[in-house]
């Protein structure tokens, strides 16, 4: 039966090729496929394509490979002039010295405790108050978004001054100089960066509100109805239904607000001053030991150095985008986003 | 036995006031739930952030002398605006010709983010990768990494070498002098040239700041129902037809946005020539603070001058798709 039906199916391929590509030779189908125009065009495309994307590619990654090949290099590299990339004399010295001397780990640990406060509330925050701009057609929707989209605008360095007095000497309509007897100072506490990202206007918040709102403008609104058409509270149906449907988004928001933080060097350093809450800026500097004043190449050599404090700051973002960054074009590309 | 019950009672006041107070009340609470949602970001606008934007320009207007219990203000009136425009050696220069450059920056970055939003929404092998690559800048090249990168001589070091060094400056990529050369037959301007030559060799700059906007536009190439194009082949439209009816009007109002979002990310980020000098005046001079404060207010102005045009023209050649 099986063998029968093996052998007609042979001759069925047979006649098959008899009766469509006899006349063929492989020289004919070769030239059909491969030495026509369109297959030409795809090629050329093709060659354009890659040689753009691999050079800006190499653009885009050539500092990171400087900087990952002048962390090796030791003194004797920057005497040497035939030494550009490939270190003659690597050591490990450079590296060494940044996390004793410049107390990486200490950094390490309070830039992490900080950015991932910051992160979380952030994502939190501005996930709330973009669903409420999205989904809530409230008297003064849209002046409120107007206000978001102010923060925006204005320039944080300009409000520098401002902000370091208002938390400097922090009141209340005299409440808690009433109590006190003087003003309370937040400088160098959790507070004043904390107030700022509970409410969305902490570094580039009105960018994650637009974000979000524009995210949950995609999302139908008979997936509400249905919920309070079970009976389903406003904010049961949005810690139920909504909040699992926006993951990719909040991963999205969570990995711009988490990266900026941690090399944010605005807020870092104007409500944490130098001494008491050690962070990520502080580390950048030439460590003791490797002193370059009166060295030849004293500049680079410094350079060099900072490029290696750089490398050692961005590591740990490296490690975090490597895992999200599949998520981060996916939560932008469900965004829908449209004016 | 209780649902029974209340199913027979609910019919009764039905007829008293059937859908109409329920649908109002409904919406009632949805917009106090609405005010709920956001009032975290409305307390504090109001409580702190609109005071601080007050205290600001106050300060802008004023002397301030640090004392041991505090600051003290004394009121000069315009004399920080007169002194940035009248006194100040480089405020003024340093102003044109930074707004120049953002000028000619953005158009620059606009069009590259959306041209390599395109090459990336195609389907080709090591998409994912590339990606990823072109995306890095946007989480890493930021604050602390950026100021770093703005003068970093290891890497020119590194990338030219010693005899090209003394004849070119720095290893740029490409010199003005071998651009002219080949356009001088091609009767192109001296002016266009040089802007090509500028940003080619800011290009490291442009890809660094085009991140967020390339993440738009992919956005927005996606949300392009694959259906039009489809119609469009079917009708024997070509790839640049089909660009410039289909693609371009279909995420102008991403061009808008993104515009908007250039003007505003290039103008307050600190690698800006402006910001960088006002904030050395900030902090290098003698009451340079409300100083500083008064020419940041000048330069925002400005800025928001430029937003209100570009959005107004460019609002006007949006298109937007009707969606029923």
């Amino acid at each position: 039966m099986n063998a029968e039906l093996k052998v007609s199916k042979k001759k069925s391929r047979n006649e098959f090729k008899v009766n469509f590509e006899g006349k063929l030779t492989p020289w004919q189908r070769f030239k059909s496929r491969f030495l026509t125009l369109n297959f030409l065009k795809n090629v050329v495309l093709a060659i354009f394509r890659y040689v753009i994307l691999i050079g800006i590619s190499y653009v885009i990654l050539y500092p990171f490979i400087a900087k990952v090949a002048g962390s090796f290099m030791s003194r004797e590299d920057f005497m040497d002039i035939t030494v550009k990339l490939i270190p003659k004399y690597p050591t490990l010295d450079t590296y060494k010295a940044i996390i004793t001397e410049n107390k990486y780990f200490l950094a390490l640990l309070n830039t992490t405790i900080l950015s991932l406060f910051c992160a979380v509330m952030q994502m939190v925050m501005t996930m709330i108050i973009g669903y409420g701009l999205a989904k809530f057609k409230f008297k003064g929707n849209t002046v409120v978004f107007f206000a978001v989209i102010f923060t925006m605008i204005v320039p944080h360095q300009a409000l520098k001054l401002a902000f370091f007095t208002r938390f400097r000497y922090f009141d209340f309509f005299g409440l808690i100089k009433l109590i006190g007897g003087k003003p309370l100072n937040l400088i160098n506490t959790y507070w004043p960066i904390g107030l700022l990202s509970f409410s969305g206007l902490a570094f580039k918040n009105g960018l994650y509100i637009f974000l979000m709102r524009q995210f949950f403008r995609g999302v139908p609104d008979e997936l509400e109805e249905a919920a309070y058409v079970d009976g389903s509270g406003v904010f049961k149906t949005f810690v139920r239904i909504i909040v699992p449907l926006a993951g990719p988004m909040m991963i999205t928001v969570f990995l711009f607000a988490f990266s900026w933080q941690w090399t944010d060097d605005f807020y870092s350093t104007l409500f944490f001053t130098r001494n008491t809450t050690y962070l990520m800026p502080n580390i950048i500097t030439v460590p003791p030991s490797l002193d370059t004043t009166g060295f030849l190449a004293a500049e680079v050599y410094s350079s060099a150095i900072i490029n290696t404090a750089a490398l050692l700051i961005i590591l740990p973002l490296l490690l975090i985008y490597s895992f999200f960054q599949k998520y981060l074009v996916q939560g932008i590309e469900r965004s829908g986003i449209v004016g | 036995m209780n649902s029974a019950a209340a199913v027979k009672v609910e019919p009764k006041t039905k007829k008293v006031s059937p859908k109409k107070r329920k649908a109002k009340s409904l919406d009632k609470k949805k917009a106090k739930a609405g005010w709920v949602f956001v009032a975290p970001f409305l307390l504090v606008f109001l409580l702190i952030y609109v005071p601080v934007i007050f205290d600001s320009i106050r300060f802008s207007f004023n002397e301030m002398v640090n004392t041991s219990s505090g600051f003290l203000l004394t009121f000069v009136g315009w004399d920080n605006y007169e002194a940035a425009f009248f006194s100040d050696p480089l405020f003024v220069s340093t102003l044109t010709s930074g707004l120049q450059q953002l000028i000619l920056e953005i158009p620059a970055i606009v069009i590259f983010s959306l041209f390599m939003a395109v090459l990336l929404n195609q389907k080709m092998v090591g998409r994912t990768l590339f990606r990823a690559i072109f995306f890095i800048p946007v989480i890493l090249s930021t604050g602390l990494i950026d100021d770093i990168d703005m003068n970093n001589s290891f890497a020119s070091y590194a990338e030219g070498g010693m005899e090209e060094e003394s004849i070119n400056q720095a290893g740029d990529l490409v010199t003005a002098m071998d651009l002219q050369a080949i356009f001088s037959t091609m009767k192109i301007g001296t002016g266009m040239v040089d802007y090509v030559v500028d940003i080619v060799n800011d290009v490291y700059q442009v890809v660094n700041r085009s991140g967020v906007q390339m993440l738009i536009f992919l956005a927005g190439l996606q949300s392009i129902s694959p259906a039009i194009y489809e119609s469009c082949t079917i009708d024997g439209a070509t790839a640049w037809e089909t660009f410039w009816k289909i693609t371009f009007p279909m995420i102008s109002p991403m061009i808008l946005v993104n515009t908007v979002y250039t003007i505003i990310d290039s103008f307050t980020s600190s690698s800006n020539q402006v910001m960088n000098y006002i904030g050395r005046v900030y902090s290098e001079r003698d009451g340079g603070n409300t100083l500083a404060t008064a020419m940041y207010w000048v330069y925002f102005l400005i800025v928001i001058l430029i937003i209100a045009v570009v959005a107004g023209i460019l609002s006007a050649y949006t298109f937007y798709q009707r969606r029923d």
